[in-house]
């Protein structure tokens, strides 16, 4: 199974610019659900991104982007 | 596909995780006041705002307002506070978000925090730990941009610590909770892994161990090997040196980037070691130039042995001005790369 990495709307509640400020783990590392993954900044306020899922981290989208918060920035593919 | 460690078979082995130095400091704060409960965190928005630069996220939920605590814009107060509850068996961490209004209560600083333990025979210790921002290169002006460090180094009694990345930010926070004297953990905002400062230096981010360590005090550390010109440097000057360490080896000189990481107690034998190595030297440092910590590198080589530099070394440091808030003029005043490689390329044509 493969879930989305979304930044969810009860962490960011506009459709204002994020910027994706740092990646924890890798591309391809086994992250745990709930983890810290991914920091983010939205005007002056850090934000944290945890992991939605247990799984295999696949990163799309690199650290200094601009992003939107229903937009797909990386994946997590299920492990067993 | 390419395959890491961790992932090449499942979850192994757990997953390294790379991180800012202000989670990383954090993450020491947050595992030695989980471990003892007279430890807690005093200073300007560290409860509510969860401090100015994130240093203090989530410990007021965790810990509690009798051990996160608020203060009034009163530094003397709360470091008075501070200094008397170390006296009394506490062990306080104060957060003074810029080191630019240290100045108000030097008073508590020098003549208290740093000398009771002196002055009581041993019998009263102060082990307590301040953290402290510095630096400029954002545009906040003369009052919002100093480092102060050699101002605060000058006088007996404190440990001072400047981490340039996150792994030495959580080993040398965990060293500083643990040792019995006022220690203060330093770090350069542009490299705490702020958004609203700037993206971090990257080289500031690195893969970070979950288990607590520490890193002795004193102990300098070579982050490149080089054998034409040595770069000293502490915080940011370390991101500085590495860069220029990369253009100066694309034109065929060699440079050597030794990260100071404690100004006191200062490795004076790492700094001499890698100079008689190269026999070139260049000290950058952001504080001011005059009496700074550029200069106590310069006197390690002049009390040793001056002779191992075959031409006289350089510092790039402040030029004893205040910072500038206009871009271009701040620019002027605070080190970087390409300053590094000109006077690289000048010291080894020579």
């Amino acid at each position: 199974m493969i879930t989305d990495i979304t930044v969810p709307p009860d962490l960011v509640d506009t459709d204002d610019e994020i910027v994706l400020l740092t990646w924890v783990y890798r591309d391809g590392a086994i992250v745990e659900k709930g983890a810290l993954i991914a920091e983010l900044m939205l005007a002056k306020a850090q934000l944290e991104l945890v992991a939605p899922a247990r799984g295999r981290l696949r990163i799309t989208v690199p650290v200094d982007s601009v992003i939107r918060r229903d937009q797909v920035i990386g994946t997590i593919e299920s492990v067993t | 596909m390419e395959q890491h460690a961790e992932g090449a078979t499942g979850a192994a082995t757990k997953a390294q995780r790379t991180l800012t130095m202000a989670r990383a400091g954090r993450e020491a704060v947050i595992a030695e006041m989980r471990k003892d409960p007279n430890i807690f965190v005093i200073g300007e928005d560290v409860a509510k705002l969860g401090g100015v630069f994130g240093t203090t996220v989530g410990m007021a939920e965790e810990f509690g307002s009798q051990r996160v605590i608020d203060t009034p814009i009163s530094e003397t107060g709360f470091i008075g506070i501070a200094t008397g509850a170390a006296m009394a068996g506490m062990r306080p961490i104060v957060e003074i978000a810029f080191v630019d209004f240290i100045g108000v209560c030097f008073n508590q600083i020098f003549n208290f925090a740093a000398k009771t333990h002196y002055m009581s025979g041993g019998r009263f210790k102060v082990p307590m730990t301040m953290m402290i921002g510095y630096g400029g290169g954002y545009n906040d002006a003369a009052q919002h941009s100093q480092c102060l460090i050699a101002t605060l180094a000058h006088v007996p009694g404190i440990r001072i610590v400047t981490p340039a990345d996150a792994h030495d930010a959580k080993g040398l926070m965990h060293t500083c909770l643990r040792d019995d004297n006022l220690t203060i953990w330093m770090v350069h905002k542009a490299i705490w892994g702020l958004g609203w400062l700037g993206t971090a230096i990257k080289t500031a981010l690195s893969v970070v161990p979950e288990e607590e360590y520490t890193i002795p005090f004193g102990e300098a550390r070579i982050w490149r090997e080089g054998s034409d010109v040595t770069l000293v440097g502490y915080g940011i000057s370390v991101h500085h040196s590495l860069q220029a360490a990369e253009q100066l080896a694309a034109e065929g000189i060699s440079a050597e980037v030794v990260d100071l990481r404690t100004i006191v107690p200062l490795d004076r034998e790492r700094i001499f070691q890698s100079v008689a190595k190269t026999g070139r030297l260049i000290v950058i440092d952001e504080d001011y130039t005059n009496c700074g910590v550029t200069a106590e590198v310069l006197a390690v080589i002049a009390e040793r042995d001056p002779s191992v530099l075959k031409v006289p070394a350089r510092r790039i440091a402040n030029p004893d001005i205040p910072v500038p808030f206009s871009r271009p003029l701040e620019n002027f005043c605070l080190p970087d790369a390409e300053k590094i490689v000109r006077a690289a390329k000048e010291l080894v044509k020579k």
